[in-house]
């Protein structure tokens, strides 16, 4: 019998066997392999099968028996090749998907991941996948971040571009976030405002579907009684995937993803794969989240402990303050007893010592001296109340009114004054006590050892100060002068003026308050307080 | 006339006070202690009350609320080195408050005003 197939053949040449393609050149010498991977899907093999059954040997039936038998296992074994290389795929997926959110605690990179992964052709190839996230405060669900295209110029353009860059999962990702996230966003941004649901209600749909905690294929939702064609109608497809992310029996959020574009059907193994998934997306979702919430915690920690610090500090200084306050209580008390009665009996002597007593000069001296020490007592009393400043919010015509009427016994010499304090201006946060004495200081600066003249003394709003001056024209002061009149103690031997302006300074550094004076060449004097209208975070 | 008691630890401030007090034509009688002070208040009437704040290891203050409960028709003043009690409230109870100066002219109109308020709140049959 001649045979159309090279079965019965040792060695065949090139081109005697149409089923011995380039690469399979060893099967030309290899008469068993030869059988075994080509010949049994032969045609001519299997007309030659035909003939030899027709050819009535009785092993003929046996034959096709045999030959059926293997075929059908072969066939088998090809879908099982291509089922595990499927499965390896996916597992190579999930493995890297799995890399990169197990080693993320970035929410936003993490979300990246999980909805790329969603859409990419290598992952799962869904078209659209929206993330709705609860919100335990408000114990709410909401639309978070979608990805996908809207239409079908844009799915084409951004599968051209992904399969001519080739990029892995984790880049995809990262492109992602960086490029297209706040875009998507925006995109998706209509959509995910009305995916929003209070997740009280039971009833709903995607709240039903978290419940449950299992994933649900919703097809021909518009007519489906277990789907809401109000989703539907948002999505713009009647065929969707409703994937829940639980974390620990924990409801994290829902995945809702379609093939909005291609309508390529989801089938039960998409699901399935998906669920897969879902598990450590939930699991880094919740752990990404938890971590911001650390860090805000963390950072919180952080500013208490700032704070505290700040506080502790700031009991130490009063601590201090509260001693220097002691010790200079202690000294007024040692202190002004004695100038008391130094300087009173002087009076009382000066008052009764006729006025031709040789010795009524000396007693004069010690009057004139006595109260002259009184008053430097008075300033570093005050200088040491100065320490620490006690603020509130106090009207500025309030302040000034208070200390224009102590200076009533000034002004009744030819000394005048004009005030410009609008009714308008807002409160000024300052230490009412120490103000006072500063412009009462400035004041007293100004009309000192003067017969006559005239002061201005006027406010106006600079932005979130402002600014109170007394403006003198008819005082002039060189630069020295000037230093001088700023710098505590630097004329001791003439403490008429006290240290008074010196003292404002400080005052005033104390309570972050900007104290101006100038004194141009061509005349005059201006001390300006620039005055907080703010609390301000720091003492 | 009106009779003084003058309530202060330092006796050459008693001293002081005594005389520029009487020669203002009031009659003074002094106390170093606030003892000494609730002994002579037993034994006479006064129209006012000087009463120091610091006295030795005693406080004015005490003397002051004493006072207010059990006299509380005889006005006080306070007269101290410390400006500071001015701000605590249980100094508010007196009827005037003093920082201790050699010029005694502010306690001696403190006292005048004190006195004619007094006079006042007597004539009103208060």
């Amino acid at each position: 019998m001649d045979w159309e197939c090279c079965w019965d053949r040792d060695v065949v040449e090139w081109g005697q066997c149409p089923n011995i393609r380039e690469g399979d050149e060893d099967l030309l010498s290899s008469k068993q392999r030869r059988i075994l991977e080509k010949c049994c899907d032969c045609e001519r093999f299997k007309r030659d099968l035909s003939r030899f059954r027709e050819s009535g040997h009785p092993l003929a039936p046996v034959f096709s028996l045999v030959h059926n038998e293997f075929q059908r296992q072969k066939n088998q074994i090809q879908s099982l090749a291509s089922f595990l290389d499927n499965k390896s795929l996916e597992v190579r997926f999930l493995h890297e998907l799995g890399s990169v959110l197990q080693s993320s605690v970035d929410l936003e990179e993490v979300l990246s991941v999980a909805l790329t992964a969603i859409t990419a052709g290598r992952g799962f190839g869904m078209n659209r996948a929206f993330l709705l996230m609860t919100d335990k405060e408000r114990d709410h669900l909401q639309g978070y971040l979608a990805i996908g295209p809207r239409n079908f110029e844009e799915a084409s353009n951004a599968w051209e571009e992904i399969a001519r860059n080739d990029m892995d999962l984790q880049t995809l990702a990262q492109n992602f976030r960086v490029t297209k996230l706040s875009a998507e966003r925006a995109k998706f941004h209509d959509i995910l405002e009305q995916l929003s649901v209070p997740l009280s209600h039971h009833d709903n749909l995607l709240v039903r579907i978290m419940d449950a905690k299992q994933p649900v294929l919703i097809e021909d939702a518009f007519h489906n009684p277990d789907g809401d064609p109000a989703i539907a109608h948002l999505l713009g497809v009647d065929t969707f995937l409703l994937m829940p992310l639980i974390s620990r029996n924990r409801r994290v959020g829902i995945i809702i993803a379609d093939n909005c574009i291609t309508h390529r059907r989801i089938t039960e193994e998409d699901m399935r794969s998906l669920e897969t998934f879902a598990f450590p997306v939930a699991f880094a979702i919740e752990r990404a989240a938890l971590y911001d919430r650390l860090q805000l915690e963390l950072n919180r920690a952080n500013e208490a402990g700032r704070k505290l610090r700040e506080q502790q500090e700031l009991i130490v200084r009063m601590e201090k303050m509260a001693l220097v306050g002691r010790i200079t209580s202690s000294i007024a008390h040692s202190i002004r007893n004695p100038l008391m009665i130094i300087g009173g009996f002087a009076r009382s002597m000066l008052k009764n010592a006729p006025q031709d007593d040789p010795k009524r000069d000396f007693i004069e001296s010690i009057v004139s001296e006595a109260r002259q020490l009184e008053g430097v007592l008075d300033e570093i009393l005050n200088y040491s109340d100065a320490l620490y400043p006690t603020r509130d919010f106090w009207g500025v015509s309030h302040l000034v009114e208070t200390v224009t009427r102590d200076l009533q016994h000034l002004v009744e010499r030819n000394f005048s004054y004009s005030l410009n304090i609008p009714d308008d201006l807002p409160q000024v946060y300052v230490d009412f006590k120490q103000l006072s004495y500063c412009l009462r200081s400035i004041l007293n600066a100004t009309i000192d050892g003067r017969t006559d003249g005239h002061l201005v003394i006027r406010a106006h709003t600079d932005g979130d100060l402002v600014d109170l001056a007394v403006v003198d024209r008819e005082r002039s002061v060189t630069e020295d002068e000037l230093e001088e009149m700023l710098t505590p103690f630097s004329l001791v031997q003439d403490m008429r003026s006290g240290i008074g302006l010196a003292l404002c300074r400080s005052m005033l550094e104390k309570q972050n308050i900007p104290f101006i004076v100038v004194a141009p060449p061509e005349g005059g004097i201006t001390y300006t307080l620039k005055l907080p209208t703010r609390k301000e975070e720091t003492p | 006339m009106s009779r003084l008691l003058i309530v202060d630890d330092e006796a050459n401030i008693r001293t002081l006070y005594a005389e520029e007090l009487a020669d203002e034509g009031h009659e003074v009688v002094t106390a170093a202690s606030t003892a000494e002070a609730v002994d002579k208040l037993q034994t006479g009437v006064f129209d006012l009350a000087v009463l120091d704040i610091k006295l030795k290891n005693e406080s004015g203050i005490e003397l002051l609320q004493k006072l207010v409960k059990e006299r509380h028709d005889m006005p006080v003043i306070l007269c101290s080195a410390f400006s500071c009690y001015k701000d605590d409230f249980s100094a508010w109870l007196a009827d005037g408050y003093v920082v201790k100066s050699s010029d005694l002219t502010e306690l001696k109109q403190e006292i005048a005003r004190v006195l004619a308020k007094k006079a006042q709140r007597s004539k009103a049959g208060l």
